[in-house]
């Protein structure tokens, strides 16, 4: 990205010297993508030292070192029991996304659609958005108390709103010469919702589940520390409960790890394929 | 083929409080059988409007339309907009049998006979936003001619597309015109193209009325060197001239207080 725009003004005219500068244009972006590698590394490096120089200080007890909570990990991904619970997490965050969208969408729909709906549900849609994630986790451990279904339910009511507001956004913006076509043409109701609205809206879905998505896992952690029967956080809490901090930190750590692998390849690519229509999007599909 | 009885339309935009513009105005004609109308007249005078009012898509104000095959039962039609219109998340061929009631492997390969028409057949798996605005609206074209229309709608279908090509697609469209027995309602503001094409031609005045309508009887296919075509050309031209400084010269209605 950052890449063509740095090429990108010398390879449009074809002047005779381009060939040079197309060289120079080449070796300034080489050098500077190596540039960027070494300021990076120098980051995590620096995020060691820091580490190190904590945990010198309070003590290896309370905050132990990066080698601990490697090994811990290693520990952890080695008796394999790391993949029922990771699986169990991740399950339940797509539930709640499931039950998010089956909720959020309709009333989405329904605002986007008719100013009527708009002003019935946009306060309490509004409202529902700004209240603090650590308030639905806690609700749905009163609902819910020692079970599956509270992490579940924190996901989708941290993420319905999201959803709603989004799909709104989506379906106001679809595009009224789109909808005249299919009347003139005679496509039925039905039709013009398959062809036209929803397609308009998956972008818009796509960005509300981004955005959710980074809240939501932590959410979904957090509520099963406190309720869960299963799952990463109800690990963190029983590594808690038997004082071993670095395994609570390894089970951060690589949950967190495994949360940005899944949003950085699941969802991009999932995207980047449904969207492969955009033109933006066109060097990933072609 | 179809017929098209349109009796005392009119249409007024409202715009807001005690505020409307009226567009088009006691507008009455029929059309029938194999007949290729233009629709001519300066910009802004409701051409688009009058297009969109039979095709169902905007309400009109008063007055009739019917519409019916001459068959008798209900027509099927084709529009070709002004803009492309096209699914920009549906391949080209996606978005030709969009349009399509059934989806069968006939309708397939006659859409893609009129894809191949309009020079688009290695297209046929691009996104609309892969193809120019030219090839767009060559895919919108091809759309509108794949469901053989009783009725076809067209909206200065060729202005954006360059000198050549548009003329190899008018050529076309009255070959297809003159085989697949079409009603045609066509809409231009080129007086030449407008000569070249029609049986008859109604010329719009600002203010929606009809000004003028001109029956054309001349052989096809219409030459530009012939003296007649040339003549009745410059005449059209001439009138139209006159509607522009009309127009010009009209004063701007103030809103009524
Ligand atoms: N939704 C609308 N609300 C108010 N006025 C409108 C609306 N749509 C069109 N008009 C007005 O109706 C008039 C006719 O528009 P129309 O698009 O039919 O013109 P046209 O003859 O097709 O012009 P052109 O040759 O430029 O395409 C214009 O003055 C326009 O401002
Ligand atoms: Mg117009």
């Amino acid at each position: 990205m950052t890449d063509q725009l740095v090429m990108g003004p010398d390879t449009g005219p074809s002047t005779p010297a381009a060939p040079d500068r197309e060289a120079a244009a080449r070796r300034t972006a080489r050098g500077r993508r190596w540039r960027r590698t070494a300021v990076l590394a120098l980051g995590w490096v620096a995020i060691y030292a820091v580490w190190e120089a904590t945990s010198w200080w309070f003590g290896s007890r309370l905050l132990p070192r990066p080698h601990e909570v490697l090994q811990s990990a290693i520990e952890i991904i080695e008796t394999g029991n790391f993949v029922g619970d990771f699986s169990a997490s991740v399950l339940k965050t797509f539930a709640g996304f499931g039950v998010a969208a089956l909720v959020g969408a309709p009333i989405g729909y329904a605002m986007g659609r008719s100013r009527y709906w708009r002003a019935f549900f946009h306060d309490g849609v509004t409202i529902a958005g700004t209240i603090p994630a650590i308030v639905y986790a806690v609700m749905s451990l009163i609902v819910f108390g020692l079970s599956n279904l509270g992490p579940i339910l924190a996901v989708a009511l941290v993420s319905a709103p999201y959803v709603a507001l989004n799909v709104a956004e989506g379906i106001r913006g679809v595009d009224n010469q789109l909808i005249t076509m299919s009347e003139a043409f005679g496509r039925t109701p039905r039709q013009i919702r398959r062809e036209v609205l929803v397609p308009t809206i998956v972008p818009f879905v796509f960005a509300a589940i981004r955005m959710c998505f980074a809240v939501a896992w932590k959410v979904e952690a957090l509520t099963e520390v406190f309720g869960g029967r299963s799952g990463v956080g109800f690990q963190i809490r029983t590594e808690y409960q038997l004082y071993d901090i670095s395994a609570v930190l390894a089970w951060m750590v690589l949950f967190i790890a495994f949360m940005l692998v899944i949003e950085r390849l699941v969802l991009a690519k999932a995207e980047s394929r449904l969207l492969a229509w955009r033109p933006e999007e066109r060097g990933a599909a072609l | 083929m179809a017929v098209l009885t349109v009796t005392n339309l009119s249409k007024t935009f409202n715009l807001g409080t005690a505020r409307e513009s009226r567009i088009l105005d006691d507008i009455s004609f029929e059309v029938s059988g194999q007949t290729f109308v233009s629709i001519v007249g300066p910009s802004g005078c409701g051409k688009s409007t009058l297009l969109n009012i039979i095709s169902g898509v905007e309400e009109h104000t008063s007055g009739d339309i019917t519409l019916t095959s001459d068959a008798g039962g209900p027509a099927r039609m084709g529009y070709v907009f002004q803009d492309p219109r096209l699914l920009p998340w549906r391949s080209v061929m996606k978005n030709m049998m969009y349009v399509q009631d059934d989806q069968s492997r006939d309708t397939v390969a006659r859409a893609e006979r009129y894809l191949d028409m309009v020079g688009l057949k290695k297209n046929a798996d691009f996104y609309p936003g892969q193809l120019s605005g030219g090839m767009q609206q060559r895919v919108g074209i091809a759309r509108a001619f794949a469901v053989e229309p009783d009725l076809l709608l067209m909206d200065e279908p060729f202005s954006h597309l360059d000198a050549i090509t548009a003329r190899g697609l008018r050529e076309q469209l009255q070959d297809i015109w003159a085989q697949s027995k079409k009603t045609v309602v066509f809409v231009t503001h080129d007086v030449v193209e407008a000569v070249e094409l029609s049986d008859r031609i109604i010329v719009l005045q600002p203010g929606g009325l009809i000004y003028e309508d001109i029956t054309i009887d001349l052989p096809r296919p219409r030459r530009q060197s012939d003296k007649a075509v040339a003549t009745l050309q410059a005449d059209v031209l001439a009138r139209l001239e006159t509607l522009k400084a009309m127009a010009a010269a009209e004063p701007v209605a103030e809103p009524v207080a």
